[in-house]
This record gives structure tokens, sequence and C-alpha cells, in this order.
């Protein structure tokens, strides 16, 4: 992994067209201001690993399927299962 | 009762109570956002979300507390907003909200939960938001059964 050290004010360059500005940071958080084409698709690392396995938890599932992950899970868990 | 065609379960009826909003849909899929709740007493703890506009878009859920007694919802301020909750403190699971973990189940390997981003539905108005988390205390592809069970 590259590692830079840069100040609030200071900006570093991906590529020719994208840029990442350091608009502020304290101990415990950054701000970073992102500009790059429209084409450039920038996103929290958490929600692209929710896209990614959404995309996953959406193909289908057979019924029989579904009755073996039901029974797994009732085996698997501790405690009574409430109605929601 | 309003009827749409499905995939899995045919031509499901279901209650306009039963219907959750999101604006927008979870991440990848942002224009799907209507879902109706199914829940089939004989599978519990598993639930449905069935998509009211695509037949073959129906996602697996359980409450995440259930798969983990302890977990701890957690929203961003953007996410209590979009909910229409209080945004200076955490919904209770159970009461105010409803805490859904989606589930994998692959062919092969283990069934696992995202307990990063849950779906959590405000009860009250049945708005819903998949709820990713900005730290990284649980994990998206939670292992079901991988701790001890009795």
């Amino acid at each position: 992994m590259l590692v830079i050290r840069r100040r609030p004010g200071e900006i570093l360059v991906i590529a020719e067209d994208i840029e990442v500005e350091i608009l502020e940071a304290s101990s415990s958080y950054v701000k970073l201001g992102i500009r790059a084409p429209k084409s450039v698709v920038v996103m929290r690392k958490e929600i692209h690993v929710t896209r990614q396995q959404n995309l996953e938890a959406a193909q289908e599932i057979s019924p029989a399927g579904v009755e073996r992950l039901a029974e797994s899970l009732k085996n698997a868990l501790s405690g009574p299962i409430r109605p929601l | 009762m309003p009827l749409v065609h499905t995939r899995r379960f045919g031509a499901l009826e279901y209650a306009d109570s039963s219907v959750l909003t999101f604006s927008p849909g979870p991440p990848g899929f942002a224009d799907q956002t209507r879902f109706a709740l199914v829940e089939r007493p004989d599978l519990a703890p598993v639930v449905f979300l069935q998509s009211l506009y695509s037949a073959e878009l129906c996602f697996l859920a359980a409450p995440a507390k259930v798969l983990l007694p302890d977990y701890d919802l957690t929203m961003t301020f953007e996410d209590l907003e979009r909910l229409g909750l209080n945004t200076s403190r955490q919904p209770t699971p159970g009461r105010e909200v409803l805490c859904l973990a989606l589930l994998c189940a692959p062919e092969s390997g283990p069934v696992t939960a995202n307990l990063l981003a849950p779906v959590v539905v405000n009860l009250e108005t049945r708005a819903a938001v998949q709820a990713v988390r900005a730290d990284t205390r649980y994990s998206h592809r939670h292992a079901i059964g991988a701790g001890p069970s009795c």
C-alpha cells in the first residue's frame, strides 16, 4: 500500500483525472473531497461491500433450499424464536 | 387485497400494511423501492422480502436479534432521518423498528447474514432503509451456526 502524508488543503491525483483533496482532519476523522469524471463510481467501502453482498443474496434459492435454511437456522439458534 | 405475480410464491396476495417502502432501494437495487414482507410460520425465523416491481427478486432475511441476541443496532444520522426517527438516539428493535439481516445461502458453503447492513423498518410508517454501518463491528458475512449452539 502506498502511504502518503497530506495536510488539509493538500491534494493528491490518481491517474489523469481524479483528485482527492483533504478538506478537514481531526484526531478521529478526515473529510475528503473527490473530483472525478461522472463515469468513475465513488462510494464508501461498506456500501460497495453491501452492494456485492445484495447481488449474491438475490440469487434464487429453491423452495427445498429455503426449508433447509430455515431448519439449519432453527437448529443453530439458542432460545425461542419469537414472531416478528 | 392487492395481488402480485412472483417467481417464489406464484400469485401473492399481500396486505398494504406489509409493504415496505425504500427510498432509494437497497444498494445494487436502487430502483427496487417497494417490497412485501412475507412471513411463513413454518419457515420462521426466515422471512421474505419480495419485490413488488420484480417477480424474480426475493430476499431472505431474519431478525438480527434472533441471529445474534446482543446485536447492537447503530444507524447513521442520515438513515435515522430517512426513516423519520428521532436522530438523537438509536431506535429500539422490536418496538420502534424491525431490524432484519439479509441472508445469503450459496449452493456450497455456510449460510451467512449481513450484519453490517441490516434492513431497518420504521414500524409506524413502514419506511425502510438498508442501514449500512459506518463501523466494522459486524461482518457482512456473519456465519450462521458458527458459534456455540445447544
